[in-house]
């Protein structure tokens, strides 16, 4: 368009001085034409002007409204990610408040953020089987529900951790633990409720970890759970523990316990352990640990304070006092005891005398029975054997080639009752004075939470001179299995 | 010469060895940070001169609300040096830990400086923000944190709300409308002070920054006079933010003494001199006269004149329900 005007116009000055040679009479009309057409040619030019600042302020319009745009898109994604990055301070910060909720192989955990408040959910559930050879069908072979459960353990304000564990198996439903643990140091803590006594270091162990179906002789002259009071802790990064208290006082090993004292008598127990190194580089000694327990009552609780009376692996008693003995003062126990892991290997021994002044009508005595065992195991596999059980490298799944953890396990023990207790407080014809017994098994660990057992245990007793059929009468031979399932 | 020596080595040791570490911590508002970074180094050399003792002053910041609500759930505060009373009233009311007359126990209610809010603009203020009107017209972004947390949102929007009510004869009901407007301009709500000036500046969103006056100085300062301006507004609140011992944490810290004494030091000329440096409005007139430049010349209304008291300007716009409630919709 701008071309064709200025050809027009540059046309025309060509044009217009050729047409100005012509005569005078068309000279005015031509001055006239020209005069018009300038005009116009002035008018088209101030048109094109306009035209042009029209497109420019057209053009700038649009820029602007590009740039206003441009500036409004920038403001919104400026604001959005800003917006996401408060949202994630948001998040951050309720992250640190929201309760944690944790499910695995050790059980159910639900924690406040700050682990200050928290309750767990763990279980124990084991079935067992218990087939006797050559009793004479004194006994029963079966299966039997051993424990059935429920352990709920949990911190409040950060310091104090309570357990509360009822067990369903067995015959009788009764509470196992309850207590309450002030742990503000490691080193110093206090525990109030039923708790084991702080004496026997097999009967310390906890339930799941056992290398066989049922603990050793041994643990027949340690006290089971007690109500007391203890003071406990652990020293030097864990090589040292200590653990001293005040209880109710209980007989040698009674399977139920009780949850109410009898007397006004109170016992004293405690215990030391060392673990010397334990937090060293001498890895061949890390899983030495030997220490003592011991217990003291002064017990004239009559019956209530003796033992209902002595078992065998197979849970038979091989022997009781005669009905009409009584508690009758002092109660001592010590046990010297001790373990050592290294490796898959691991070996645990224990001796233990308790010794108790009894009275039958005028006759009184003093009497020392004593316990000792000792076990070994191997764990085939190459894991790692402790004092807290194994854990597989490899839980059993044929998908991927896992078998778990196999081990096999051995045990000696041996329990002789003070010769003096016979006649006057214990009858040979109804109780052995002595059991030795032998057990040897094979534990498959198919995860951290499952494990299969099976094992044989025999025992002969001596001092027997009453009738058969009788438990003393002849060894007991059993064979042991068991499904266990513990988180 | 040489036993004089050794027994001035003596002394020292004693002297050193007699000295305490004293440990306090301070909770405050958002944007002091500057102020107490300052004042602390401050205080620590004015406590060491007189005492002996070692003072070291912790600090935690955040939206005043948020504050005050992290002391009632157990923040350990030897001293609360926050942006409204109303938040400190809560936490005597709520967790028990001073005394309900607390703002008595120091001049001024318990303000040692006060505070106004101003609008921070970007360089050229090309939207042309002069006055109130101005931020509540359509298309114009505002910055200002959530009232819900912070505790100058509450000023902010409490001069908002007062700068309608002259304008509109005390009509509540269009005050309401105004401030809505205004709410309707803010695209994202920081939960403190100092995270809506990271949004004005720092991000870059905004045309307006509701701000404290401190730190609207402060965004100069060290941003830059020529990416920013500060547009004094007609009329503004004039904030007091209080400060107060936490009797009970302090007694059971053992640092009752010294918190005090901190507290009393902000009244002190040095006090007051680096509050005014840090572009707070210090009480003390000679000092005041002396940074007058640093201050914009407004109208300044006071909460009580405009809303009765913090506890009925709460109930009426902070609280669940509240009017801030009923006019912004996230």
């Amino acid at each position: 368009m701008n071309q064709l005007i200025l050809t027009v116009i540059a046309g025309s000055l060509f044009v217009f001085p050729a047409l100005a040679t012509d005569d005078t009479a068309t000279n005015s009309v031509e001055a006239a034409e020209i005069e018009a057409l300038q005009k116009q040619v002035q008018e088209l030019g101030q048109k094109v002007q306009r035209l042009e600042q029209q497109r420019e302020s057209e053009q700038q319009a649009v820029t602007d409204t590009n740039q206003e745009q441009v500036h409004e898109l920038d403001q919104k994604v400026r604001i959005l990610a800003r917006q996401h990055e408060l949202d994630k301070e948001d998040a951050a910060a309720a992250a640190k408040t929201r309760p944690q909720l944790k499910l695995d192989s050790s059980g159910f955990t639900l924690s406040s953020a700050d682990t200050n408040f928290a309750i767990s959910l763990h279980g124990l559930v084991q079935l067992d089987s218990r087939t006797f050879f050559a009793d004479h069908n004194l006994v029963n072979s079966g299966f039997l529900l051993r424990r059935a459960r429920p352990i709920i353990t949990g911190t409040v304000f950060h310091d104090f951790d309570f357990n509360f564990t009822p067990d369903f198996g067995g015959s009788v439903v009764q509470i196992q633990d309850a207590y309450l643990n002030y742990r503000n140091r490691p080193e110093l803590q206090l525990e109030a409720g039923k708790f084991k006594s702080p004496v026997g270091l097999e009967q310390l162990q906890s339930d799941p970890y056992l290398l066989l179906n049922e603990r050793s002789l041994v643990t027949d002259l340690v006290p089971n759970r007690d109500l007391g009071v203890e003071l406990h802790g652990d020293l030097f990064g864990g090589a040292a523990s200590y653990a001293a208290g005040i209880f109710d006082g209980v007989s040698d090993y009674n399977g139920t316990t009780v949850n109410t004292d009898s007397d006004n008598d109170k016992a004293f127990a405690g215990r030391i352990f060392l673990q010397p190194w334990k937090t060293t580089d001498v890895n061949a000694l890390k899983g030495l640990g030997f220490g003592v327990g011991g217990s003291y009552e002064s017990d004239r609780n009559g019956a209530a304070g003796l033992t209902p009376g002595y078992t065998t692996d197979g849970q038979q008693k091989f022997f009781t006092y005669a009905a009409a003995v009584v508690a009758n003062g002092q109660h001592w126990r010590i046990s010297p005891q001790g373990y050592y892991y290294y490796g898959p290997l691991g070996i645990l021994g224990e001796y233990v005398i308790s010794d108790q002044d009894v009275r039958n009508g005028a006759a009184q005595a003093d009497l020392r029975n004593k316990a000792w065992e000792v076990s070994a195991n191997w764990v085939l596999t190459g894991e790692d054997a402790s004092y807290a059980g194994v854990t597989p490298r490899h839980s059993f799944d044929p998908r991927t080639g896992g078998w778990g953890a196999w081990q096999v396990v051995g045990r000696y023990e041996e329990l002789n009752v003070d010769k003096s207790a016979f006649p006057t407080f214990a009858s040979s014809t109804a109780s052995a004075s002595s059991a030795h017994a032998w057990s040897a098994g094979l534990n498959w660990y198919l995860n951290r939470n499952i494990r299969l057992n099976a094992s044989f245990s025999h025992t002969v007793f001596a001092g027997y001179t009453g009738a058969a059929p009788a438990v003393p009468a002849q060894a007991e031979n059993v064979l042991f299995t068991r499904i266990q399932l513990a988180f | 010469m040489k036993t004089f020596l050794k027994i001035l080595l003596a002394l020292s040791l004693v002297v050193t060895a007699g000295a305490k570490e004293i440990k306090l911590l301070n909770v405050s508002y958002d944007p002091t940070r500057e102020l107490y970074q300052e004042y602390n180094a401050a205080f620590a050399k004015y406590w060491k001169a007189k005492t002996g003792d070692d003072v070291a002053v912790a600090q935690s910041h955040g939206g005043s609300g948020k504050q005050a609500f992290s002391v009632i759930n157990g923040l350990e505060a030897d001293v609360v040096t926050l942006a409204l009373a109303y938040d400190i009233d809560a936490i005597s009311a709520k967790a028990n830990l001073l005394p309900a007359d607390w703002q008595k126990r120091l001049p001024d209610n318990s303000t040692p400086y006060t505070s106004t809010i101003v609008f921070l603009v970007r360089k050229g203020n090309p939207k042309h923000i002069k006055d109130w009107d101005d931020v509540v017209k359509p298309g114009v972004i505002v910055v200002t944190p959530n009232p819900k947390t912070s505790g100058g949102a509450r000023w902010a929007y409490l001069a908002a709300y007062a700068y309608a009510l002259e304008k509109y004869g005390h009509d509540d009901s269009k005050a309401h409308d105004f401030v809505k407007r205004l709410y309707q301009n803010v695209p994202v709500l920081d939960s403190g002070a100092r995270g809506s000036t990271t949004t004005f500046v720092e991000r870059g969103i905004g045309d307006v920054l509701l701000a404290w006056e401190n730190e609207a100085h402060l965004a100069l300062k060290e941003f830059g006079a020529d990416k920013f301006e500060i547009i004094t507004p007609s009329l503004s609140i004039l904030a007091e933010p209080p400060v107060a011992v936490v009797d009970k944490i302090a007694k059971r810290h053992g640092t009752l003494t010294v918190a005090q004494a901190y507290l009393n030091y902000l009244y002190s000329d040095e006090g007051q001199e680096i509050a005014a440096r840090n572009f707070y409005r210090p009480r003390n007139e000679t000092i005041a006269a002396k940074y007058a430049a640093n201050f914009s010349q407004l109208k300044l209304v006071t909460l009580d004149q405009e809303f009765g008291s913090w506890a009925k300007a709460q109930a009426t716009h902070f609280a669940d329900g509240g009017v801030f409630d009923r006019i912004y919709q996230p």
